[in-house]
């Protein structure tokens, strides 16, 4: 008979789970887009389970990570920070890697891992500069949907240069580009290169180590993933799953603990 | 007494300084308010008053101070403007105001114009080349400065012997704290970060013997206690000021013991001691002259990185595994200095994490997650 874990991740844009059999195959996940404080984590618990055709008590252990893990203590057998968690989901989905680039709705966190496990990391300062929080506030200037951005800049055809010093400052540049009816897609593919010049100055305090893989929600703009392989000069590797890759590390390293309970 | 008893003692006066501010004036005391850093509290002590340290608020929120400060200001400095405006230490009969940063140096210009009629407020600049000959000369002076302005409001003449005697004083209470610091880091099961730090900071608000007999009564529990097995991790922490109780109780939830500090409120202010013979006011400046590895004080061997060298040793000399810098918001001296910090850690293969802090910070989520996850890496 398989074991079950549900990893769940509240972030503090959305919500995230992921059960897992064995600790190798998943059998569901979900996603709700609204996070800590919110609906999201019981409607994202609701909705994997449904999925997976189980209830709460099928699952063997579940592991609470991201923003909101304290909130979940009714719900979680145990909590852990959401880096090892990444760490974690990473090296599951690419066993090679070595550097780990998270962009979430608040952090910005660089991983550095070696044979699996995390040894050095570096978060963002209290500033959304260059976070999803950041990429939210200019799409909201430019009058486009946060998915749409990365098609946008593709069709980019001129340099425009916007600050990565901060959010509320580079928010005015947009909008004086804009006055100056700068082409909208421009100013989208200098924002990307803007985040990117942030994410990849902090990179370089822990180094920049092949296999290059980026996990989070804004992973999945192919905009910011090619300026960042632009800054880094490396290839950047993304996953289908990696929103969920949190909630991934947290069903395996749920899967780990159950087995060492039960050893105890 | 136990030692549960003494730490919720210290814990009481840390919480609430404003009260044992008010108990002292019921009591006649007069009362010196002392900013950071290196101020020569013997002085305070020898003309008989009570000095209390200032170092901003945990609990306040900057808004009669705005009027003095730009908004990239140090909060520490803020918020003790802030406290002398809004009232809560309108008890004070004087304070005094160092200079050694530049902060503060501009800062104890705001000081005295908001407390123009109000409160006496003491200028003292120390030199910058404080080792030779010249520069022991000049803290003499300023201190001797100082201590005619609080012989004025003490209202009598501080003598050689009042002072040699306030000198003893206050090398007991530093004394009593460095073995402290130690018994902490050996026994985190009896000593939380939190209580750790409220000991620390009580320091600051009572008077020194008191304060010393009731910590060393604290040092001889902690030191009948059997060795504890600690099971979770060991940390330094660095930086001017760590003493938010919410910050701390994220160390104490996730098992992480101080092992040792390089905290300026901390143990950066008790590491060296006055001399307790020959002539009191050069006592003092040499002992000022003698205080070493200070990102705040001038280091004409600084080429060598001899702090960070410093630092690097104190981790793995205290047999913790890692550091935690808390990095003040708009701290210049702290910022400019990490890099030479890193690499110096980084070279002695210590791992360390910066979290960026103010006395405005409410919400401690990021900061949480940052150590949970460097407790995983240790």
């Amino acid at each position: 008979m398989s074991i079950y874990t549900l990893g769940i991740d509240i972030g503090s844009t959305a919500s995230k789970c992921v059960i897992l059999a064995d600790g190798k195959d998943i059998v569901s996940k979900s996603l709700i887009a609204v996070g800590a404080g919110t609906s999201g984590p019981q409607r994202a618990i609701a909705q994997v389970l449904e999925e997976a055709g189980m209830t709460k008590e099928d699952m063997s252990y579940v592991l609470a990570t991201g923003y909101g893990r304290n909130s979940l203590e009714s719900v979680a057998n145990h909590q852990m920070s959401e880096l090892s968690c990444h760490a974690k989901g990473a090296t599951f989905l690419f066993p090679d890697v070595h550097t780990v680039i998270d962009i979430g709705g608040q952090d910005v966190k660089i991983l550095q891992i070696e044979n699996g496990v995390m040894t050095n990391f570096v978060m963002n300062d209290k500033c959304a500069a260059g976070t999803g929080r950041f990429l939210d506030v200019m799409a909201r200037v430019l009058e486009v949907k946060v998915e749409d951005l990365g098609a946008l800049s593709a069709q980019s055809t001129k340099d425009v240069a916007i600050s990565s010093t901060c959010t509320v400052f580079a928010e005015s540049e947009v909008i004086s580009q804009l006055a100056q009816e700068t082409d909208k897609c421009d100013i989208i593919k200098g924002i990307h290169r803007s985040v990117a010049s942030r994410v990849v100055g902090l990179a370089h305090r822990v180094g920049i180590r092949d296999l290059v893989v980026m996990t989070g929600g804004v992973a999945q703009n192919v905009g910011i993933v090619q300026a960042l392989e632009e800054e880094l000069g490396h290839t950047v590797h993304t996953s289908p799953l990696t929103q969920y890759n949190g909630a991934l590390g947290a069903a395996l390293f749920a899967y780990q603990k159950y087995l060492k309970e039960q050893k105890a | 007494m136990s030692t549960e008893v003494l730490l919720n003692e210290f814990k009481e006066v840390s919480e609430h300084p404003h009260v044992v501010l008010s108990e002292y004036k019921k009591q006649g005391k007069k009362v010196i308010g002392v900013l950071p850093y290196y101020a020569p509290v013997e002085l305070v002590v020898a003309a008989g008053m009570v000095p209390m340290g200032i170092w901003g608020s945990n609990n306040k929120t900057i808004s009669m101070a705005k009027e003095y400060c730009a908004t990239f200001y140090c909060t520490i400095a803020q918020l003790a403007l802030e406290m002398l405006l809004d009232g809560t230490m309108d008890q004070l009969d004087g304070i005094i105001t160092p200079t050694i940063c530049d902060t503060l140096r501009p800062m104890s210009q705001n000081f005295r114009v908001a407390m123009k009629d109000k409160l006496p407020c003491i200028f003292l600049a120390h030199p910058q080349h404080r080792k030779p000959a010249f520069g022991l000369q000049f803290t003499v002076d300023q201190y001797t400065h100082v201590k005619n302005e609080l012989e004025k409001i003490a209202g009598t003449t501080i003598t050689d012997e009042a002072l040699r005697e306030a000198i003893k004083v206050m090398n007991r209470s530093r004394a009593a704290r460095r073995e402290f610091v130690k018994l902490a880091g050996q026994h985190p099961d009896a000593v939380s970060a939190v209580n750790r730090s409220a000991v620390l900071r009580a320091a600051w608000f009572m008077e020194p013997v008191p304060f010393a007999e009731k910590l060393e009564a604290l040092n001889a529990e902690l030191k009948a206690l059997p060795e504890c097995k600690w099971t979770g991790k060991k940390i330094v922490t660095s930086g001017i000021i760590c003493d938010n109780p919410k910050l701390l109780q994220i160390f104490d939830d996730n098992k992480i013991a101080i092992a040792a500090d390089d905290v300026a409120q901390e143990s950066r202010a008790i590491r060296v001691d006055a001399a307790e013979t020959g002539d009191p006011m050069m006592a003092l400046a040499q002992q000022f002259a003698d205080q070493d590895y200070e990102v705040l004080l001038y280091d004409e061997h600084s080429n060598q990185n001899r702090r960070g060298e410093y630092v690097a040793n104190l981790v793995k000399n205290s047999g913790a595994q890692g550091l935690v810098l808390f990095m003040q918001q708009f701290c210049d001296p702290e910022e400019m200095e990490y890099p030479y910090l890193k690499k110096a850690l980084d070279n002695a293969g210590v791992p360390h994490i910066k979290l960026g802090v103010d006395q405005q910070m409410r919400d401690f989520g990021q900061a949480s997650t940052a150590i949970q996850a460097f407790a995983d890496v240790l």
